[in-house]
């Protein structure tokens, strides 16, 4: 007796789970999360970018012109990764 | 001193000074409190799965939960090709999850709110991806970096953005963890500071907003851990089918 009911709310847990997507069933807590990941991501390439043009200047001697246009290729990098991110998030 | 919001992240040796070279490799609170979220995260596990039975018992069910949770993350993200990472991942997971708890208890420290913590974390994830990706595929891996369908003359640029964009993975990780944990304790110690200065009058609204920060910090350290290893998992996913 006491097995059976077990059994069978095992069987309905089991159910639940498997229809519950754990993606497509966001809680709205999440979105905060995917807010943050989308505005770190814009602005950490735009870091590595400044970092890699700082870097390329100095060992070059070519002072402002490297990291201006690094700073740019970062910034289309960064807006690059929203983009994919964004498109993960549809799929 | 103590209404400094900034105190709480100091990190001070405790014991003796112990030095490589010129390396100081001392014991400090931030190690203190690795140590214990280890221990913590070992012992649990322990027990858990010390006997198993049908029924479980409350720190079997945690340890079970815990397991399914990390499963079906890593099943749903990176397939099942990503089964032999699964341990690394469920202690990266565990690691992260037990330091933002830990962190949640008062007079505390937090080691995650220090971003040598998280960009070390963040900069093995992100050189181990890349070893697995060139393992897996040789050179073929450089193959993420160049899009299908992209004209001959627009092809430098984009590899130069393809390779921007990848190098910034492990900063965008680590910052991100970092900057949620150590804004939130700096706002929880601000409220904590305004309940001090206005005193038993208008102290109220402060601690009311404390008590609401505090539950919303628990679900921030909570989130920050699941975003954390989610991250991982589809990183792990681009090394080993590569395909965007």
């Amino acid at each position: 007796m006491l097995k059976d009911t077990f059994k069978t709310r095992l069987e309905i847990a089991k159910n639940k789970l498997l229809k519950k997507n754990l993606y497509n069933g966001k809680e709205p807590a999440s979105s905060i999360g995917t807010a943050f990941k989308m505005s770190t991501e814009l602005v950490s390439a735009v870091a590595v970018g400044t970092i890699i043009g700082f870097i390329l200047d100095k060992t070059f001697g070519t002072k402002p012109w490297l990291i201006l246009i690094f700073f740019f290729v970062g910034v289309i990098a960064g807006i690059v990764n929203v983009f994919k991110s964004a498109k993960n998030m549809q799929k | 001193m103590a209404t400094n919001p900034m105190h709480q992240f100091e990190v001070y040796r405790i014991g003796p000074e112990i030095k490589i070279g010129t390396i100081d490799i001392s014991f400090t609170n931030a190690s203190l409190f690795m140590v214990i979220s280890s221990l913590a995260i070992l012992l649990i596990f322990n027990l858990g799965s010390k006997k198993n039975s049908l029924l479980p018992d409350k720190i079997q069910l945690l340890a079970e939960l815990s397991y399914t949770f990390v499963a079906k993350m890593i099943s749903d993200t990176a397939g099942s090709k990503a089964k032999p990472y699964f341990a690394f991942i469920f202690s990266l997971f565990m690691f992260v999850l037990f330091c933002n708890m830990f962190g949640m208890i008062p007079y505390t420290f937090t080691v995650t709110s220090h971003i040598i913590v998280t960009f070390i974390l963040a900069s093995f994830i992100f050189v181990g991806v890349t070893i697995i990706g060139f393992m897996k595929h040789g050179l073929g891996y450089l193959k993420l970096f160049v899009p299908s369908g992209v004209p001959a003359i627009l092809l430098p640029l984009i590899i130069v953005i393809e390779v921007i964009s990848y190098l910034s993975r492990p900063i965008s990780l680590s910052v991100r963890l970092f900057a949620n944990m150590m804004a939130g304790h700096t706002m929880m110690k601000v409220f904590g500071g305004f309940v001090i200065s206005l005193g038993i009058v208008g102290g109220w609204l402060p601690l009311s907003f404390s008590v609401a920060l505090t539950g919303l910090e628990i679900l921030v350290a909570f989130l920050q851990a699941y975003v954390f290893a989610i991250l991982t998992c589809i990183y792990l996913n681009d090394a080993l089918n590569l395909h965007h």
